[in-house]
C-alpha cells in the first residue's frame, strides 16, 4: 500500500470520528452535590417513580445560571399517616445551587430560605416566573400534597407566599408553568395535575414481577389555571376559565399561540390518554381542542402515554409544533402545525418514531445544539417500572438520553457524550456557561443531576434576554423570529422543569440577524443588522 | 325419544312388567337429578332382568351423570358384553374410561363408537400425536369453535410441533433447520438475544433458508432495531420475491424510518401479492398518505373498514379517514368518520397503554 493511500485512510478515519463527535460533555461540576431521593419501596407507591424537577435560573441576576432540584422525599413501606415525607430532613430538601464565576457550584438551600418545605408534600416539579414584575426570577415547586409558591426578595432570599397568594392547590401536581393568558401584563400559573391518588389508595399491580400501576387504574382529575390578580394574589378560574371542564391525568404542560390570534394557548400532555389542547379564547376562556386540531392521538387514532411536551417551531415554518415524549412502542409525538389550526402527526417521516419506539421519554426540548439554525432534540429517558427488564427484556429502566439533530425537518441521532444509562426524568435548557451554546441538565431517580456542556463548534449565535414593559417583566408568550427562525418565549415545557428564560437562535454561517419581536402586548419590535455572538436584551417598546 | 322407544321394546319381552316399570321409575327419577333413586331403580331391573344390555346403559350413564366414573365402568363393560355392537354403550364406556384417566382402554371403544373427538384426546393422553390432531381437526369439521376442541387440537399440535422439533434437534443438532427452531422457540420466549444468535447461525449454515430472514427481522422490529430489520425483510423479500408477509414487514419497517416513498412501494407490492390483506391496507394508506396520495390512502382504508370487521384495525381507518377528510375541508365527512371511530374504538375498548400487560391490581 503506497504512501497516499494511508493518507486518504487516516484522512477517512479523522472525518468519520468527527462525524461522530458527541454534541456535549457530561460534566459533574464542583459543588453539584443533590441525589434525587424518590425512596422506591415494595409498596410501589406511584410518586416513587415520577420526581424530579430541574429548573435553570438567575435567581441573583448576577448574569450565571443557577440550578434548583426538587427532591422527592421520604416513603416508608408501608406509608404511616400523617405523611411527612421526611422533608424537614436535609437529605429530602430541595436545592438551590448558586453558580459561581468559576463555573463550580455553592449549594446556598438554606441560606436563600427554601429549606423550609412543608411537611406532606412529596416534591415533583417546579415552575420560574417573575410573576410580580420586579424583575427577579419567583420559583413555584409542586409535589404530591401541596405546592409552595417561593417569592424572590430581591436579596438573595426568597420567602413562601403561598398561602397569601393562594396557589398550595391540592392533591397531585406535576408540571406546571406561568405564562399570560389574559394578555395583562401578569403572569399567571398553569398547574397539571396527574391523577387522585393519595397512598392510603395506592394500588399495586402486574403479574409475577410487582409493578407501579398505570395511570388509568386511577380516577383521572383536573389541571388548576390561576390568574394572577397582581397584588401578588392569585385568583383560581380553572372553572371559569374552562381548563376544570376536562379530567385528564397531565403530566406535562406547553405554551404557545398556535393559532396566532395573540393569546397564549395551552398544550396538556396527559398519560395513557388523548392529549389536550386548550385553545384560549381570547375572553378569558378556553376550549379543549385537541380531537379537532389534530394533536390528541396519534395518525392511528391511539392514545398516547405523554410525560413531557415541547411547544416549539421544529421546522422553521413560523408556526409552534408540538412533540410530546411517551411509552415505548408508542413513539414520541411530533404534531407538525399545518397552520389554520390544524396539526398532523409527523413521528415517521421525521425518523422521531423510529428513533424512539424502543424507549421511555420525559424531559424534553427542542434546542439549537449545533448551532445550524434549525432546533434539535433532547430527551431525557429512563422506563417508568423499576422492574422492566424482567418482565420485557427489550426495554430498559435506565436509558441513555435521546440527542437527535435535526437536518431538514428530518431528526438523526447524535452521540450524547455519556455511555452511562440513568433513570432520567426532569430537564432544563439553557446556556449553562454563557458560550453561547445551549447545554442541558437533567434529573435522574435516585442519582446525581447529570450537567451536559455543549461542546461547541464555530456556527453563530445570537441570545436574547427579553424585558417586557407592557407585556409581563419575562416577556413570556412573545414570538420572537431571528433570520427566518421563531422562538415562542417561555420557560416552561420538558417534564417538571423550567428553562433559562432567555431565547437562543443559532445563526449558521450568519455573522448579523434581523430580529422581529411580537410581545404579548401586541408590540412589534424589528432589529436590523443585529451582530452575531452576543447576549441581547430587548426591552419592549413604549408603544405599537 | 331413544328412552319411549327402549320402554316399548322391553315391555313386551320381559318376563315381568316389573323391570319395565323399575326402568320407567329409574328414568322419571333421573329426570329430576335424583340419581341414588334412579340407580336404585335400575338396579331393581337387573334384578328381574339380567340380560338386558339397555339397563346396564342406564345404570352407567346415570353414574356418568353423579361423575363417579368408576361406578359407570362396571355396568358399561357388561353392556358392551351382553351387547357387543352397541354403539352406545362403547361411546359411554369410551368416555367413562378416559374421564377415569384409562385412555388406552378407552380407544378401542371410542373407535367403536365412531367419536372422533373424544378419540382425539384419549391418544393425545397417551402421546398417540399424529392421530390425535387428524382426529381432533375431524371433529372440529362437525363441531367448529367447540372451545374443548379447539383447546385440545391447540395442545396437541403443540406438542406434536414440540416432538418434531425435539426429533430434528435430536438427530441433526447442528442443521440449519435445529438453529432456526432453536430460534423460534426463543422467539416465543422472548429471549431475544438467543433467538438472534440462533437465527443467525441458521443463516450462516444456509444462507437461503426460507422464512429466518423473516424471522430475524421480526426480532429486530421487537427490539425497534428498524434498520437492521429493514435488511433481514429485505434479504427474505429478495429470496421469496412472491412472499406478501415478506413484502408487507419491509414495507412497515421502511415506513418506521420515514422512509415513505419505498415504504409505499412495498406494501402496494404486499398487496398485489395477497391481495385485500387489512393489516397491509391499512399500512399502505398511511405511506400513501405520507407520500401525498390521497386518494390512495382512502380507498386502502376503505377496503380495511370492508374486510377487517368491528377490530382496532377498522377503528383506526376511521380515525385516519376522519384526519383526511378534516384536512380536506370536508367536516361533515369527518365528523361521521370520527364518530365511526369513536363507536367501533369504545367496543374494541382495549387499552393501547403499554403499560397494560401490567394493569390488574394486585
Amino acid at each position: 500500500m503506497g504512501r497516499g493511500t494511508r493518507s486518504f485512510l487516516r484522512l477517512a478515519v479523522i472525518v468519520v470520528s468527527v462525524a461522530a463527535a458527541a454534541i456535549f460533555e457530561p460534566k459533574e461540576p464542583p459543588g453539584l452535590d443533590f441525589t434525587l431521593q424518590h425512596s422506591p419501596t415494595p409498596h410501589k407507591y406511584l410518586i416513587e417513580t415520577m420526581p424530579g424537577g430541574v429548573a435553570l435560573l438567575d435567581y441573583d441576576n448576577d448574569g450565571l445560571l443557577d440550578i434548583l432540584l426538587v427532591n422527592g422525599g421520604r416513603l416508608t413501606s408501608p406509608m404511616q399517616l400523617p405523611e411527612s415525607f421526611g422533608r424537614g430532613n436535609e437529605q429530602y430538601w430541595n436545592r438551590l445551587y448558586r453558580q459561581n464565576p468559576d463555573g463550580s457550584f455553592t449549594d446556598v438551600t438554606h441560606e436563600a430560605g427554601l429549606s423550609r418545605v412543608p411537611d406532606g408534600s412529596y416534591g415533583m416539579g417546579v415552575a420560574v416566573g417573575d410573576y410580580d414584575n420586579d424583575g427577579y426570577s419567583d420559583v413555584y415547586v409542586t409535589g404530591y400534597g401541596r405546592n409552595v409558591l417561593y417569592r424572590n426578595n430581591r436579596d438573595g432570599t426568597f420567602r413562601d407566599v403561598t398561602a397569601k397568594a393562594g396557589v398550595a392547590a391540592s392533591g397531585w401536581s406535576a408540571s406546571a408553568g406561568f405564562f399570560d393568558y389574559d394578555n395583562d401584563g401578569q403572569l399567571d400559573l398553569f398547574v397539571t395535575r396527574y391523577v387522585e391518588w393519595d397512598t392510603q389508595r395506592n394500588k399495586i399491580c402486574g403479574g409475577e414481577w410487582r409493578t407501579y400501576c398505570p395511570p388509568g387504574v386511577f380516577p383521572a382529575t383536573t389541571s388548576i389555571l390561576y390568574r394572577n390578580r397582581g397584588d401578588g394574589t392569585f385568583e383560581d378560574v380553572s372553572r371559569s376559565s374552562g381548563i376544570a371542564s376536562k379530567a385528564g391525568r397531565a403530566l406535562g404542560v406547553a405554551f404557545a399561540d398556535y393559532d396566532e390570534d395573540g393569546f397564549t394557548d395551552v398544550f396538556v400532555a396527559n398519560d395513557g390518554m388523548r392529549q389536550y389542547l386548550f385553545h384560549n379564547n381570547g375572553n378569558g376562556t378556553f376550549t379543549e381542542v385537541g380531537l379537532e386540531a389534530g394533536a390528541a392521538l396519534t395518525a392511528d387514532g391511539r392514545p398516547l402515554s405523554g410525560m413531557g411536551a415541547v411547544f416549539q417551531d421544529y421546522d422553521n415554518d413560523g408556526r409552534p409544533d408540538i412533540l410530546v415524549t411517551v411509552l415505548p412502542r408508542e413513539g414520541y409525538a411530533l404534531f407538525h402545525n399545518d397552520g389554520g389550526g390544524q396539526f398532523s402527526y409527523r413521528s415517521l417521516e421525521t425518523g422521531l418514531a423510529a428513533l424512539s419506539s424502543g424507549s421511555s421519554g420525559w424531559g424534553v426540548g427542542l434546542e439549537d445544539f449545533d448551532n445550524d439554525g434549525s432546533k434539535d432534540l433532547f430527551v431525557a429517558q429512563g422506563h417508568v417500572l423499576d422492574n422492566v427488564e424482567s418482565i420485557d427484556p427489550s426495554l430498559r429502566y435506565r436509558e441513555l438520553p435521546l440527542v437527535a439533530l435535526n437536518r431538514d425537518g428530518r431528526f438523526e441521532r447524535a452521540e450524547s457524550g455519556t455511555g452511562v444509562p440513568f433513570a432520567g426524568r426532569g430537564a432544563a435548557f439553557g446556556d449553562v456557561n454563557n458560550d453561547g451554546w445551549m447545554d442541558v441538565v437533567v434529573s435522574g431517580l435516585g442519582d446525581r443531576p447529570r450537567v451536559f456542556l455543549n461542546r461547541r463548534g464555530d456556527a453563530h449565535w445570537l441570545t436574547i434576554a427579553l424585558r417586557g414593559a407592557r407585556s409581563n417583566r419575562d416577556g413570556f408568550g412573545a414570538r420572537v423570529r431571528v433570520n427566518g427562525q421563531t422562538r415562542y418565549a417561555t420557560a416552561g415545557g420538558s417534564y417538571l422543569s423550567s428553562s433559562d428564560k432567555r431565547l437562543h437562535f443559532g445563526l449558521g454561517a450568519a455573522t448579523t440577524a434581523r430580529i422581529e419581536v411580537l410581545w404579548p402586548s401586541g408590540i412589534r419590535q424589528t432589529l436590523e443588522g443585529v451582530r452575531a455572538d452576543q447576549f441581547l436584551e430587548i426591552r419592549e417598546a413604549e408603544r405599537r | 325419544m331413544i328412552q319411549l322407544l327402549l320402554l316399548a321394546w322391553l315391555a313386551p319381552q320381559t318376563l315381568a312388567g316389573d323391570a319395565a316399570e323399575h326402568v320407567r321409575r329409574g328414568l322419571e327419577a333421573r329426570k329430576q337429578a335424583r340419581y341414588d333413586a334412579a340407580i336404585e331403580e335400575f338396579r331393581e331391573a337387573i334384578e328381574l332382568a339380567p340380560n338386558l344390555a339397555e339397563v346396564f346403559v342406564y345404570l352407567g350413564e346415570t353414574y356418568m351423570q353423579k361423575r363417579d366414573y368408576a361406578a359407570a365402568i362396571e355396568p358399561l363393560r357388561k353392556a358392551v358384553k351382553l351387547s357387543p355392537n352397541s354403539v352406545a354403550a362403547h361411546g359411554l364406556l369410551g368416555y367413562a374410561l378416559l374421564a377415569h384417566g384409562f385412555a388406552a382402554d378407552a380407544i378401542p371403544h371410542l373407535e367403536r363408537a365412531g367419536d372422533k373427538g373424544a378419540l382425539g384426546v384419549a391418544q393425545l393422553e397417551i402421546g398417540r400425536l399424529q392421530d390425535a390432531v387428524g382426529n381432533l381437526n375431524a371433529a372440529l369439521a362437525d363441531r367448529p369453535n367447540d372451545p374443548d376442541l379447539l383447546y385440545y387440537l391447540a395442545r396437541a399440535s403443540g406438542l406434536l410441533s414440540k416432538w418434531a422439533a425435539d426429533a430434528l434437534l435430536a438427530a441433526y443438532p447442528d442443521s440449519a433447520r435445529a438453529h432456526e427452531v432453536l430460534g423460534e422457540n426463543y422467539f416465543v420466549l422472548r429471549q431475544m438475544a438467543n433467538a438472534e444468535k440462533e437465527f443467525i447461525q441458521a443463516l450462516r449454515l444456509r444462507a437461503d433458508l426460507p422464512g429466518v430472514h423473516l424471522a430475524l427481522g421480526q426480532v429486530y422490529a421487537g427490539a425497534f432495531q428498524w434498520a437492521k430489520a429493514e435488511e433481514e425483510f429485505r434479504a427474505e423479500a429478495r429470496l421469496r420475491p412472491g412472499n406478501a408477509e415478506a413484502a408487507y414487514r419491509l414495507g412497515v419497517a421502511l415506513l418506521q424510518q420515514g422512509k415513505i416513498r419505498d415504504a409505499r412501494a412495498e406494501l402496494e407490492r404486499a398487496n398485489q401479492l395477497r391481495p385485500g390483506m387489512p393489516e397491509t391496507l391499512y399500512s399502505l394508506g398511511k405511506a400513501a398518505l405520507l407520500d401525498g396520495d390521497q386518494v390512495v390512502a382512502e380507498r386502502a382504508w376503505r377496503k380495511v373498514i370492508e374486510v377487517a370487521g368491528e377490530g382496532s384495525l377498522t377503528a383506526q381507518a376511521h380515525f385516519q379517514l376522519a384526519n383526511l377528510y378534516r384536512k380536506q375541508g370536508d367536516n361533515a365527512k369527518a365528523e361521521r368518520e370520527m364518530a365511526e371511530y369513536n363507536k367501533v374504538q369504545n367496543a374494541v375498548s382495549k387499552s393501547a397503554d403499554p403499560r397494560a400487560q401490567f394493569a390488574t391490581p394486585k
